[in-house]
C-alpha cells in the first residue's frame, strides 16, 4: 500500500523535554493506533500532523501536501479532520450549531450545503435526535459524539484522534469502535489510544511509543507476536517475570522470559506491548 | 397550522411549530383548492416592485413574492429571506406550485433537498438572528456567536464597570475631565479583544487553528465585532457624561492604540502576556502624567498632543498587525503551545 501520510526525522522540544525524537513513520489508508505510556508523546506527534504545532526538525506529507510551505499546510488542513484529546465546545451550542461552526472554519460557507453535511455527519453518529439540544445536557459519550463529528464534517482524507475512547462506558466504547472502523473505509486515520483492545479490535497497524521516539511499527499481529513463548502460567507468583499476577482462575500469569518447560499461554496484543516498553521508564514527568 | 397538517408531515412537527413562532405566524397553509383558486385569480405575476415584502394576492394572504421564489429556485435568495420562504413554502401549496413554475426541475429536486436540510437545522439564537438581520452573512454570524466575550455575562460586566465610572466622575465634578473614565474607557476595548481569542479562553482555540480558516481573518471578524460592542457601549457612557463635551470622547484614540497594539505584540508575547502589558503600560502612563500634572489639570494622554499621538500609535500598530498577519498562523514560541503541551 502507498503511504498517505510519511514523516521523517520529526522533532520538537518544549524547553528542556524532549517531547518527539527523531520520529518517521508511514501511514496507510485505514486505521493506524498509536500506543504509549503518558509523556511518551503521542498527543505532539498529532498535533504536529494535524498542524496545531510546527515541529522543530524534520518533514512530514499529507496525502502529497507539504504543510512547511502555506499553500501546501492550507491543503493539508482542508484534507483534515481532527478530534483533541480535550475537545472544546461552546456549551450554550446545540450539537448542530456546533458542528455546523466546525464547517464554517472548514470553509464550507454555502448555507445549504453545509446545514446538508452537518446533518450527514450527525446522522453518521447517531446523533439526528438530539441535534437541537445544547452540548452541555448531553452525557459524556454524545458530546465525544459530537467532536467525533465535528472532526469528520467536510469528509477529510486523514483523521487524527486524540483518545476519543477515554471515559467511555464499555458500551459507548463499543459504538465508538464501528464508528472509528466505518471512518477508516477509504481514510487514513490515526488513532492515539491507552486501550490495546481498541488497537487489536479495529487498527490493522499499530505504532508503540515511548519517550518521544518510535519503538514499534508493524501489525498488531507482529507486535503480539513479540510475546511469543514469553507468556506463562505458574502457581505461584514467578519472580523473574515483568510482570505477573493472578488471574481469576487462581493461577498466575507472568509476562517475561519463562523458565525451562514453563507451561506457555498464548500471546495477546497487550503482552507484546508491555514487552516492547521493557526497560523504558514506566512514566515520564511531565 | 391545522392539525391535519401536522399528522400529514410528522417529520417535520417540531420544526413546523417553531418555525411558526418565529415567523410571527405570517404564513398561511391553503387547501389544496384554494390554492389552485389563489393560483388562478393571482394571474401573471407583476415585476418586482418591492422585493422581499412578499405579495398580497386577492385572498389577502402573505406569498413569497415572485422574485424571491426565482432568486429561491436557483438557490441564491439569502438568509432571511431564504428562511422566511423556506418555512412559507413548507406549509403553503400555492407557493410551492408557484416555485414549480419558475424552476426547472433539476435545480426544484435540489430546492427540496435543501429545504429538507433547512427543516432540520435548529433555529439560531436571538443574538444570531439579530446579526443576520442586520445584514452580517450567516457564516460569519455563527463564528461571532462563537466568541467568548459576546456574551450576556461580559458584556453585564462591562456594562456594569462603566456606569459605575460615569456615576463615580459625574459625582466628581471638579476636574476638566473625567479623568477615571478616560483611563478606564480604552482598557475594556483591549480586554475584549484579548479575551476573545486564544487557547486558554476560547474552548475550540485547537479546532480552530487547524481549520483551513486563516487565524488572522477569524481573529479580526471578533475583533471588528468586539470593537464595535466594545467603543459603543464606551459610546453610550460618553453620552451619559454631556457636561465635559468633546473633551469626554478623548479615550477612542488611546482605545484604538492599546488594542492594535496588544493584537500586535501578540504573536511574539501570546495572548495573555501582550495585553496586560499594553495595559500595564497605560496605567503607569498615567500614574506618571497624574504625578506631573497639577491638581484640576488635563493628563497629558488626553491633551491635544497626547490624542495626535496615540492616533500615531494605533496608525502604527495597525500597520504592524497587517505585516505580521501570518504569523497568528500556526506560529511558534508560547502562542500555539498548550499548557499542557509536553505532558503527552
Amino acid at each position: 500500500m502507498t503511504p498517505t501520510v510519511s514523516a521523517s526525522g520529526l522533532t520538537l522540544r518544549y524547553g528542556g523535554t524532549v517531547a518527539l525524537d527523531d520520529v518517521s513513520l508511514r501511514l496507510t489508508e485505514g486505521v493506524t493506533g498509536l500506543l504509549g505510556p503518558n509523556g511518551a508523546g503521542k498527543t505532539t506527534l498529532l498535533r504536529v500532523l494535524a498542524t496545531a504545532v510546527p515541529a522543530d526538525r524534520g518533514a512530514f506529507t499529507v496525502l502529497g501536501h507539504d504543510p512547511s510551505t502555506t499553500a501546501g499546510r492550507l491543503d493539508v488542513r482542508r484534507a483534515l479532520g481532527y478530534l483533541p484529546q480535550t475537545p472544546g465546545f461552546h456549551q450554550d451550542f446545540s450539537a448542530f450549531a456546533f458542528v455546523d461552526y466546525v464547517a464554517i472554519l472548514k470553509e464550507l460557507t454555502d448555507r445549504g450545503a453545509r446545514h446538508r453535511e452537518v446533518r450527514r455527519v450527525l446522522d453518521a453518529v447517531d446523533l439526528s435526535d438530539v441535534r437541537s439540544k445544547r452540548i452541555k445536557r448531553l452525557s459524556g459519550g454524545m458530546r465525544q459524539r459530537v467532536a467525533l463529528a465535528a472532526a469528520l464534517v467536510g469528509d477529510p482524507g486523514f483523521l487524527v484522534l486524540d483518545e476519543p475512547t477515554v471515559g467511555l462506558d464499555p458500551e459507548q466504547r463499543m459504538r465508538f469502535r464501528e464508528l472509528i472502523a466505518q471512518a477508516g473505509e477509504g481514510r487514513t486515520v490515526l488513532l492515539s489510544t491507552h486501550q490495546t483492545e481498541d488497537v487489536a479490535m479495529l487498527c490493522h497497524r499499530v505504532i508503540v511509543m515511548a519517550r518521544g521516539g518510535v519503538r514499534f511499527e508493524g501489525t498488531p499481529a507482529e507486535l503480539t507476536a513479540r510475546a511469543a513463548g514469553r507468556v506463562w502460567s505458574s502457581t505461584e507468583r514467578d519472580p523473574g517475570a515483568r510482570a505477573g499476577w493472578r488471574t481469576g482462575t487462581g493461577s498466575f500469569r507472568n509476562v517475561g522470559d519463562p523458565p525451562e518447560g514453563a507451561d506457555l499461554l498464548d500471546p495477546t496484543l497487550e503482552d507484546g506491548y508491555l514487552l516492547t516498553l521493557d526497560g523504558e521508564p514506566a512514566e515520564v514527568a511531565a | 397550522m391545522s392539525g391535519d397538517e401536522y399528522a400529514a408531515r410528522p417529520a417535520f412537527e417540531d420544526e413546523a411549530v417553531r418555525a411558526d413562532a418565529g415567523d410571527g405566524g405570517r404564513q398561511h397553509p391553503g387547501t389544496g383548492r384554494e390554492a389552485a383558486e389563489a393560483a388562478k385569480a393571482a394571474g401573471p405575476p407583476a415585476p418586482d416592485a418591492d422585493a422581499g415584502a412578499g405579495t398580497e394576492p386577492t385572498d389577502g394572504r402573505w406569498h413569497v413574492d415572485e422574485a424571491d421564489l426565482r432568486a429561491y429556485a436557483q438557490g441564491e435568495l439569502a438568509p432571511p429571506r431564504l428562511w422566511s420562504a423556506d418555512t412559507h413554502l413548507a406549509s403553503c401549496a400555492r407557493c410551492r406550485e408557484a416555485l414549480a413554475a419558475v424552476s426547472d426541475p433539476v435545480a426544484l429536486d435540489a430546492g427540496w433537498e435543501r429545504l429538507d436540510a433547512e427543516l432540520d437545522a435548529p433555529r439560531p439564537g436571538l443574538f444570531e438572528s439579530l446579526l443576520v438581520r442586520v445584514g452580517v452573512a450567516d457564516h460569519i454570524a455563527r463564528l461571532l456567536t462563537a466568541t467568548p466575550v459576546l456574551r450576556r455575562s461580559w458584556l453585564g460586566a462591562v456594562a456594569a464597570v462603566l456606569v459605575m465610572t460615569v456615576v463615580a466622575a459625574d459625582a466628581v465634578q471638579s476636574a476638566a475631565s473625567p479623568s477615571l473614565f478616560l483611563a478606564l474607557a480604552p482598557l475594556l476595548p483591549l480586554a475584549g479583544v484579548a479575551l476573545s481569542y486564544g487557547p486558554k479562553l476560547d474552548p475550540t482555540y485547537e479546532t480552530a487553528v487547524v481549520s483551513p480558516m486563516h487565524g488572522f481573518r477569524l481573529l479580526m471578524i471578533r475583533t471588528v465585532a468586539v470593537l464595535a460592542v466594545g467603543l459603543g457601549l464606551n459610546g453610550l457612557a460618553t453620552l451619559a457624561l454631556p457636561s465635559y463635551g468633546l473633551r469626554a470622547l478623548a479615550w477612542l484614540l488611546p482605545a484604538l492604540a492599546l488594542t492594535g497594539t496588544g493584537l500586535a505584540l501578540t504573536p511574539r508575547l501570546g495572548p495573555v502576556l501582550a495585553p496586560s502589558l499594553v495595559g500595564g503600560a497605560w496605567i503607569g502612563l498615567l500614574v506618571a502624567a497624574q504625578t506631573t500634572t497639577e491638581a484640576g489639570g488635563t493628563l497629558a494622554p488626553f491633551t491635544a498632543a497626547g490624542q495626535g499621538v496615540a492616533g500615531a500609535v494605533a496608525a502604527l500598530a495597525v500597520g504592524l498587525l497587517y505585516l505580521l498577519r501570518d504569523r497568528f498562523d500556526a506560529s511558534r514560541a508560547s502562542f500555539t503551545h498548550f499548557s499542557d503541551g509536553g505532558a503527552a
